[in-house]
C-alpha cells in the first residue's frame, strides 16, 4: 500500500503550505499581501491536485487508505475542492478587509491553511479518533480566527461563547467514542457499519446512545435546531471574512462526516427518521423565524446559515443509504458555498474601516453608487432565496426534486415555504441597495482583490446552475 | 434523408455575434472615448455580407441536389426535453427558406450599408446598428428555426428589435408610444400562434416537433384541429404582418429610423407571416374555408388600407399603407392556396418597397428630415438618381409591366380568377388601380411640379453614394427580379414556383390562357385608369387639398385608432385601475399583510431567545439532547 500517499497529494499540499506560511509569519518584514498571494498559491495548486481523479476511476470508486483509517472517493474528492475553494476566496477576499481593518497579520492566513487541512481530512475520515483530530484541528483554527480582532470585546465575547459551548460538544463526542468502542472493541466506520447492518442499531444501546452523542456534536457544528443559537453571536462577533470562511468551509466539512455517519448503514437513517424529521423542520423555520427579526446583515446571514442547514438535512434524509449518491448535496453546498462566499467577499470590501457598515439600512442606495457590486450581491442574493436562474435555485430544485421522489413528500413542502419564507430577508437587503437614494459614498480603500472575487463568485453561481447533476 | 451541414449554424451566429461585439464595444466606450462610427460601420455591415454570401451558399448545395431531397438540417443543441417533448435548437434550409434567406440577406445588406449614410453623425450610431444586426440574427432564425418553437424565438426576437428600432428616437414619446403599441398589439398576434403551436403540439407534437415530422405526421390530425390551429397561427400572422384587425401598429412604426422601415417594416419581418403560412402550407392546404378567411382578410385589408393610402400626406405613412395594402395581396394569394404566388409577390416586395423606403429616406434626407409631400415638390431635378430610382419602385408597386410587382401581384390576381373566386379577383383589381393611383400622386407631388418649399428646395442635394448606390442596386432588382418567374403565357418557365414546389403543398391551377389574358388586361388597365387619374390631378402641381368628409375620415383612417381605443384600451385601462386600486388593495392584499405581521411578531418572539448568554444557549443544548435520548430510550421498547 506505498501508494497511498499519492491520494493525499492535496491535503499534503495544503498541510505543507500551512506549516511554510506558519514559519514565514516568524519574518517581520514580510507583509501581508505576501502571504496572501502565497497561501491563495497553496489553495489553486491543492485544488488543481484534487481536480485530477488520481488513481480513482470505475473500477476503484472507493479507495480506503492507512488500514481503513481514511477513505477516498469522488465525494471526498468533490467535498474537499470545495472546502479549498473556500479557502481560497477567502484568502483574495481577506486582503481587501484588512486593507480597512488594521488587525491583519501573517498568520492569519497560516492559520486558515491549518483549518482548511483539518477539513479536507474530515471529509475523508473513516474512523472516529481521526474524525475527532481533524475536526479539533480545523475548530482550534477557527476558534483563533474568531476571536482574530483581539481590541475588539465583541470579537472577544465571540470566541469565548464559541470555544465554552464547542469544548462541550466536543465532550459528548468523545463520550461517544468512549460508548461505540465500548460495545465494539472498534472506532472504524467499516466495524460500526457490519454491526449495525447485522443486528440493527437498537439491539446494542451502547453503540446506539454513543452514535447519537457523536450526531449531537456534529449537528451542534452544523447549527442544527436546537443546537444553534451560539451561531448569531459568533458568526456576528468573528471579522467578516472568518465569518465566509465558517459558513462555507466548515458547513461542508461537517455536512461531509455527517453523510458518512449517517449512511453507514441503512438502519441508523431508519431508526432515526422521525428525530430527523422533527430537526429538519424546526431547523428549516427557527432559521427563517431568526433571520426575520434581524437588522445586522451578518447575523441575518448566520440565521439564513440555519435555514440553509435544514435544506442540507432533507438532503441527507433523502438520499437512500443503499446507493449513496452525494451529488445532490455536494451541488448545493457548492451553490450555498458560492453564494455565500460571494456576500462575505462583497461585505469585506464594502464595510469599510472597523466594519462600520453592518446592518441593512447601511446599504441603502448601493446601487446608486456602486451598480456592479449591487448587481453582483443581487445575484448572491437571489441564488441564496432559490430564484433561477441561479446556482441556489437548481440545488434547492435537486434537493425538493429528490425529496419528493423518496416519498419525504411532506418535507419537499415545507423545503418550499422555507424558501418563500426566506425571501424576506434575501429581498429586504435589495430593496435596501435599490429603491432608496444613497445618503453614503461607499468609500473603500485600496485593494480591488475581493470585488474581483465577488465577480468570479457570480459568474460561478450563474454557471453552476448550468452544470446539470444526475438525481 | 436530409443532408445536415454545420454551416447552416453558422448563419444566425454571424450577426448576432456582430451584434453582441458592437453592443459591448459601445457600452464599453460610450461614456469615455467614443470610437470612430467607422469601426462600427464596418463592424456592423460585415455580417450581414457575410450570412449573404452563406445564403448564397445554401442556394447552391440545394441547388446541388436532386428535387425531392432538396434540403438541409443541423442540429445544434437539444434546447429542452419535457416528457415527450422534444426541442432542439435545429436549422432547416429548404428551398421556401433559402429563397427567404436569399433576399433577406441582400436587402439587409444593402440597408446597412445605406444605413451608414443616413444615420451619420446620429449620437448612438454604434446602438443602431447592434440593433440592426440583432434584427437580422433575429430573422434568420425566424426563418431557418427547423419547428415551430425556434422560429417563436425568432419571431419574438424580430417583435423586440421592431419595438427597440421603433422608439429608437426615444427623446420624443410619441415615438415611445409608437414602440409600445407595436409591442403589445404585436403580443396579441403572438397568443393567438402560442396557443396555435399549443394545439398542433397536444395533437402531433409527441413524435417530433420540427417541420419534417410535423409534415409526415399531418394526415393524423383531425380536421377540427387543423382548422383551430390553422386560424390561431393566422392570428399570430394577422399581428406581425399587420392585416385586420390587428394592422393599426405599423403606420406608427414609422416613427423609426427611415432604413428601420425599409428593412423591418417593408421588407423582412412583416413578411414574416405570410412566410408562416407557407411554411405550413401542409396545414392550410387541408381547409380551404380557413384559406378563404385568410384570403378575404387580406384583400379587404389590402382595399382598406389602399383608401387610408390615397388620403396621407406623410410620404412614409403613403408607403406603410402601401405595405399593408400589398400585404394583403399575399394574403390573399397564401389563403387562395397559391403560395408559391404569395411568396413570390413577397419576394419582388422586398425590393421594390426597400427601394422606395430607402428612396424616401434620401428625400427625408435631403430636406433635413421634412417628410409632409405637401412641402416637396419639383426635387426631380435636384434629386435626379433619387427619382431615376424611385420611379421605378413605383412602377413595380404601381404593377406597370414588365417591373416586378406587376408579374408578382398579377400572378395573385390570376389565381383568384382561376380558382374562381371573382370576388377576391374584383377587389383586387380594384386596389391595384388605387395602388396606381396613390403611389403616383407621392411621385407627382413630390418630384414633379414646382417647389413648394423654396428655401428647403435650395439646399437639396443628392445624398452620398453610401446611400445611392444601395438605391441603383434595388432598382436593378425591382425592374427585373419579375423575370424570374415568368409565366409561359410570356415565353417564361416559372423558376420561381418550380424552384419552390418542393416546400409547398400546392396543387396550380389549370386555367385557360383566355383567363390569363383577362387577368392581365384588367391588371394593366386598371395601372393605366389610376395613373391616368393621378396625372390629371397632380401632374402639374398642385395645392395641399383640404379634406373634408369621406376624405377627411379616410385620411383619420375611418377613426379606426379612436374606435379601438374606446372599444378596448380604455375599458382595458379602467379594469386595470380598479383592480389595482380596489381590489388588490384591499381584497388581495388585506390577509397577505396579516400573515405578514402575524408572522413579525412571531420572528420577534423567536428573536427573544437569543438572549447571549452562553449558560442559555447550554441549557437549549441540553434539553435538545435530552429530547433526542428521551426519543432514543422510547424507540427500545
Amino acid at each position: 500500500m506505498n501508494c497511498d500517499i499519492v491520494y493525499l497529494l492535496p491535503l499534503f499540499t495544503v498541510t505543507i503550505g500551512a506549516i511554510l506560511l506558519m514559519l514565514l509569519s516568524a519574518f517581520e518584514s514580510i507583509r501581508i499581501e505576501v502571504a496572501s498571494a502565497l497561501s491563495v498559491g497553496i489553495f489553486a495548486v491543492a485544488f488543481i491536485v484534487q481536480l485530477v481523479p488520481i488513481g480513482l476511476n470505475d473500477v476503484l470508486p472507493f479507495v480506503s487508505l492507512f488500514n481503513g483509517m481514511l477513505a477516498v472517493n469522488d465525494f471526498t474528492r468533490i467535498a474537499s475542492m470545495i472546502i479549498i475553494a473556500c479557502g481560497l476566496f477567502t484568502a483574495m477576499s481577506a486582503i481587501s478587509y484588512f486593507r480597512q481593518n488594521n488587525f491583519g497579520s501573517l498568520e492569519f492566513f497560516s492559520l486558515m491553511t491549518f483549518a482548511v487541512s483539518g477539513m479536507m481530512l474530515l471529509t475523508m475520515a473513516q474512523e472516529l479518533i481521526t474524525v475527532f483530530i481533524a475536526l479539533e484541528t480545523a475548530s482550534l483554527s477557527i476558534y483563533a480566527l474568531v476571536g482574530y480582532n483581539r481590541r475588539n470585546i465583541l470579537s472577544s465575547e465571540a470566541v469565548l461563547k464559541y470555544l465554552i459551548l464547542g469544548a462541550f460538544a466536543g465532550g459528548f463526542f468523545t463520550m461517544g467514542i468512549a460508548l461505540v468502542y465500548g460495545a465494539l472493541g472498534d472506532t472504524g466506520f467499516a466495524a460500526i457499519a457490519a454491526t449495525i447492518s447485522r443486528d440493527g442499531l437498537l439491539q446494542n444501546p451502547a453503540l446506539a446512545g454513543g452514535l447519537l452523542f457523536i450526531l449531537f456534536a456534529l449537528f451542534f457544528k452544523v447549527t442544527v435546531f436546537p443546537f444553534h443559537s451560539w451561531v448569531v453571536d459568533v458568526y456576528d462577533g468573528a471579522p467578516i471574512p472568518v465569518t465566509g470562511f465558517m459558513a462555507t468551509a466548515l458547513k461542508t466539512a461537517i455536512i461531509a462526516v455527517l453523510a458518512n455517519v449517517l449512511l453507514l448503514a441503512a438502519d441508523i437513517r431508519e431508526s432515526w427518521l422521525d428525530m430527523l424529521f422533527y430537526l429538519t423542520v424546526f431547523t428549516l423555520f427557527a432559521g427563517n423565524l431568526i433571520a426575520i427579526g434581524q437588522n445586522s446583515l451578518k447575523r441575518m446571514l448566520a440565521a439564513s446559515g440555519i435555514v440553509h442547514t435544514g435544506y442540507l438535512l432533507i438532503a441527507l434524509i433523502a438520499v437512500s443509504g443503499d446507493q449513496f449518491s452525494g451529488s445532490v448535496i455536494l451541488y448545493y453546498l457548492a451553490a450555498y458555498a458560492a453564494s455565500t462566499l460571494g456576500i462575505f467577499a462583497s461585505l469585506s470590501y464594502l464595510s469599510g474601516t472597523d466594519e462600520k457598515r453592518k446592518e441593512f439600512n447601511d446599504f441603502r442606495g448601493l446601487a446608486k453608487v456602486r451598480p456592479y457590486s449591487a448587481a453582483a450581491i443581487t445575484i448572491f442574493l437571489l441564488s441564496m432565496a432559490g430564484i433561477p436562474p441561479t446556482a441556489g435555485f437548481m440545488g434547492k430544485l435537486y434537493i425538493i426534486v429528490t425529496a419528493y421522489q423518496s416519498g419525504q413528500v411532506v418535507l419537499a413542502v415545507l423545503g418550499i415555504i422555507s424558501s418563500i419564507l426566506s425571501m424576506w430577508y434575501y429581498l429586504r437587503l435589495i430593496i435596501a441597495m435599490y429603491f432608496h437614494e444613497a445618503d453614503d459614498l461607499f468609500e473603500t480603500s485600496g485593494s480591488r482583490s475581493a470585488p474581483v472575487c465577488a465577480f468570479i463568485l457570480a459568474i460561478c453561481v450563474l454557471a453552476l446552475s448550468l452544470y446539470p447533476v444526475a438525481i | 434523408m436530409a443532408q445536415n451541414v454545420s454551416y447552416l449554424g453558422m448563419i444566425p451566429l454571424l450577426p448576432l455575434i456582430g451584434a453582441a461585439l458592437v453592443g459591448i464595444l459601445h457600452l464599453a466606450t460610450c461614456k469615455k472615448k467614443r470610437l470612430p462610427d467607422k469601426l462600427y460601420a464596418v463592424l456592423g455591415c460585415t455580417t450581414p455580407i457575410l450570412t449573404f454570401v452563406l445564403a448564397v451558399k445554401v442556394f447552391l448545395d440545394l441547388n446541388g441536389l436532386p428535387v425531392d431531397t432538396r434540403a438541409l438540417t443541423h442540429e445544434v443543441f437539444t434546447w429542452f426535453e419535457v416528457g415527450e417533448m422534444h426541442v432542439s435548437m435545429g436549422f432547416f434550409a429548404d428551398p421556401l427558406s433559402s429563397l427567404m434567406l436569399l433576399f433577406v440577406t441582400f436587402t439587409a445588406s444593402l440597408i446597412h450599408i445605406y444605413s451608414i449614410g443616413y444615420m451619420a453623425g446620429d449620437e448612438s450610431f454604434a446602438k443602431f446598428f447592434a440593433y440592426l444586426n440583432l434584427f437580422l440574427g433575429s430573422m434568420l432564425i425566424l426563418v431557418l428555426g427547423n419547428g415551430p418553437v425556434v422560429m417563436f424565438v425568432g419571431w419574438e426576437g424580430v417583435g423586440l428589435c421592431s419595438y427597440l428600432l421603433i422608439s429608437y428616437y426615444s427623446e420624443d414619446r410619441s415615438n415611445v408610444l409608437a414602440g409600445n403599441k407595436a409591442f403589445i398589439v404585436n403580443r396579441i398576434g403572438d397568443f393567438g400562434f402560442v396557443l396555435g403551436m399549443a394545439f398542433l403540439f397536444w395533437a402531433i407534437g409527441g413524435s417530433g416537433f420540427d417541420y419534417i415530422s410535423l409534415k409526415a405526421n399531418a394526415h393524423l390530425l383531425a380536421p377540427a384541429t387543423v382548422t383551430l390551429v390553422c386560424l390561431l397561427l393566422f392570428v399570430g400572422a394577422t399581428g406581425k404582418s399587420a392585416q385586420i384587425p390587428l394592422y393599426v401598429w405599423l403606420p406608427d412604426a414609422m416613427a423609426g429610423p427611415t432604413p428601420v422601415s425599409a428593412l423591418i417594416h417593408a421588407a423582412t419581418m412583416v413578411t414574416a407571416g405570410v412566410y408562416m403560412v407557407a411554411r405550413f402550407s401542409f396545414l392550410y392546404v387541408h381547409v380551404p374555408t380557413v384559406g378563404l378567411v385568410v384570403a378575404w382578410i387580406g384583400i379587404l385589408t389590402a382595399l382598406v388600407s389602399a383608401i387610408y393610402g390615397m388620403f396621407q400626406n406623410d410620404i412614409k405613412k403613403v408607403l406603410a399603407y402601401s405595405t399593408v395594402s400589398q400585404l394583403g395581396y399575399m394574403f390573399a394569394g397564401v389563403g387562395l392556396a397559391a403560395y408559391s404566388a404569395g411568396i413570390f409577390h413577397v419576394f419582388t416586395h422586398a425590393f421594390f418597397k426597400a427601394l422606395l423606403f430607402l428612396g424616401a429616406g434620401s428625400v427625408i434626407y435631403a430636406l433635413h428630415h421634412e417628410q409632409n409631400i405637401w412641402k416637396m415638390g419639383g426635387l426631380k431635378s435636384k434629386l435626379p438618381l433619387t427619382y431615376k430610382t424611385m420611379l421605378i419602385g413605383s412602377l413595380a408597386l404601381a404593377g406597370c409591366p414588365p417591373f416586378s410587382g406587376f408579374f408578382s401581384k398579377d400572378e395573385i390576381l390570376y389565381s383568384a380568377l382561376a380558382s374562381g373566386h371573382t370576388g377576391i379577383w374584383l377587389v383586387g383589381v380594384l386596389v391595384a388601380g388605387m395602388t396606381a393611383y396613390y403611389t403616383f400622386r407621392m411621385i407627382f407631388v413630390v418630384f414633379h411640379g414646382s417647389p413648394r418649399d423654396a428655401h428647403a428646395y435650395e439646399h437639396a442635394h443628392e445624398p452620398p453614394a453610401v446611400m445611392t448606390v444601395p438605391l441603383v442596386i434595388l432598382a436593378i432588382g425591382a425592374l427585373f427580379a419579375g423575370f424570374l418567374n415568368l409565366p409561359a403565357l410570356f415565353g417564361g418557365s416559372q423558376q420561381v414556383t418550380h424552384w419552390l414546389a418542393p416546400s409547398l403543398a400546392e396543387h396550380p391551377h389549370e386555367a385557360s390562357h383566355s383567363t390569363e389574358i383577362i387577368a392581365i388586361a384588367a391588371s394593366v388597365a386598371a395601372f393605366a385608369i389610376g395613373i391616368f387619374i393621378a396625372y390629371r390631378k397632380f401632374g402639374k402641381g398642385a395645392v395641399e387639398p383640404v379634406y373634408s368628409g369621406f376624405s377627411s375620415f379616410a385620411y383619420h383612417t375611418f377613426r379606426i385608432n379612436e374606435l379601438y381605443d374606446v372599444l378596448f384600451v380604455r375599458p382595458y385601462k379602467a379594469i386595470g385601475s380598479a383592480i389595482g386600486n380596489y381590489i388588490d388593495a384591499h381584497i388581495t392584499d388585506g390577509p397577505v399583510q396579516l400573515i405578514v405581521w402575524f408572522y413579525r411578531q412571531f420572528g420577534s418572539s423567536f428573536k427573544l431567545l437569543q438572549v447571549g448568554y452562553v449558560r442559555v444557549y447550554a441549557i437549549y443544548m441540553i434539553i435538545g439532547l435530552s429530547v433526542m435520548s428521551y426519543l432514543l430510550t422510547q424507540s427500545f421498547k
